[in-house]
């Protein structure tokens, strides 16, 4: 039988140059080392606490505690995924656990389910007119994604950019399986809807101009 | 969800159509717009065939922001936060 191949996890198991050897020398207490990891990950990891935090100084302060408890955690990664994997698992964690300390309801699981009828998608397929084949680029796909419910930007940014399996989200968020696919596509049914609104807003000599500089949450958007 | 295996494409609604997408999308490799099963359907509901490409398109412009864009990245003040609690902490060595 022929399993399907998932996007993500070659996205994510693409090898870093020295990576493998900085890991073995940070395990034996190597600061350097450590100090390279951080190097080679520190974006990534930042940028996925951001886009889950939509918050630039939360985001820095999670992505503080992801490479702290790395360095207690390391000793017992073992090579069976991809480092980036394990490291972006652990970041997703305490991202999440972060949110629950809040009192979020597994960053508005529950809003995600039950969105207010202005941020669920539109029940209509729309016209064809303003079609969206070949014009995303991805700073505006990013800025409309900032703009999205905080429910439906977990689930997309943990599945189609990050590249985490349904049943992974499923246990990550303390959902069904059913329910993440579920979320997911109505996390791009309202992209869509947003996308299409942004360009039928922009006129055509500035059609780089960003949707707006600020998320619905006044977080900075990611350019 | 809907079970895929005992629609029947040709003679559904767009609403009908609607509710077996997320499945469709999980199971369909990202290519539903190319799937021959759904021509017929596509060709009677072409705003549902610009929907599935819209949303393919989505799905794989995704893909391109795992890789975090340029000047996006943590300040040197958390490097300095990370290495001066670190000083005080041993490694955990694991074996």
């Amino acid at each position: 039988m022929q399993t399907k191949p998932n996007p993500g996890f070659f996205k994510r198991n693409a090898p870093i140059a020295g990576e493998a050897e900085a890991i073995e020398n940070a395990k034996n207490g190597d600061p350097d080392a450590f100090a390279k990891l951080y190097a080679l990950h520190k974006r990534r990891v930042y940028t996925l606490c951001l886009r889950m935090l939509g918050n630039v100084s939360e985001a820095e302060d999670m992505t503080q505690e992801a490479f702290l408890h790395l360095f207690r955690k390391l000793g017992s990664f073992r090579g069976e995924s991809a480092f980036s994997t394990w490291l972006h698992r652990l970041t997703v964690n305490l991202v999440l656990m972060h949110l629950r300390k809040k009192g979020l309801q597994l960053v508005s699981l529950e809003e995600t389910i039950n969105p207010s009828e202005e941020d669920a998608p539109k029940r209509d397929f729309g016209s064809r007119d303003t079609m969206l084949t070949g014009s995303v680029d991805r700073v505006t796909l990013e800025r409309a994604v900032a703009l999205l419910p905080p429910g439906y930007r977990m689930v997309f940014v943990l599945h189609d950019v990050e590249g985490f399996e349904h049943n992974e989200i499923a246990t990550m968020l303390e959902c069904s399986t059913g329910n993440s696919k579920s979320q997911l596509h109505k996390a791009r049914l309202k992209l869509r809807e947003l996308l299409r609104q942004s360009q039928a807003l922009q006129p055509l000599d500035s059609a780089s101009e960003p949707i707006s500089e600020k998320g619905p949450a006044g977080q900075k958007v990611i350019a | 969800m809907k079970d895929i295996a005992t629609a029947n494409f040709d003679k559904m609604t767009t609403a009908e159509f609607e509710e077996y997408l997320p499945e469709l999308f999980e199971n369909g490799g990202g290519s539903i717009s190319k799937d021959p099963r759904f021509s017929t359907f596509f060709k009677a509901n072409p705003d549902c065939a610009a929907l599935v490409r819209d949303l393919e398109t989505i799905a794989e412009q995704a893909k391109s922001l795992f890789e975090p864009g340029a000047g996006t990245e943590p300040s040197d003040a958390v490097w300095s936060n990370i290495a001066s609690k670190l000083k005080d902490e041993p490694p955990t060595k694991q074996n």
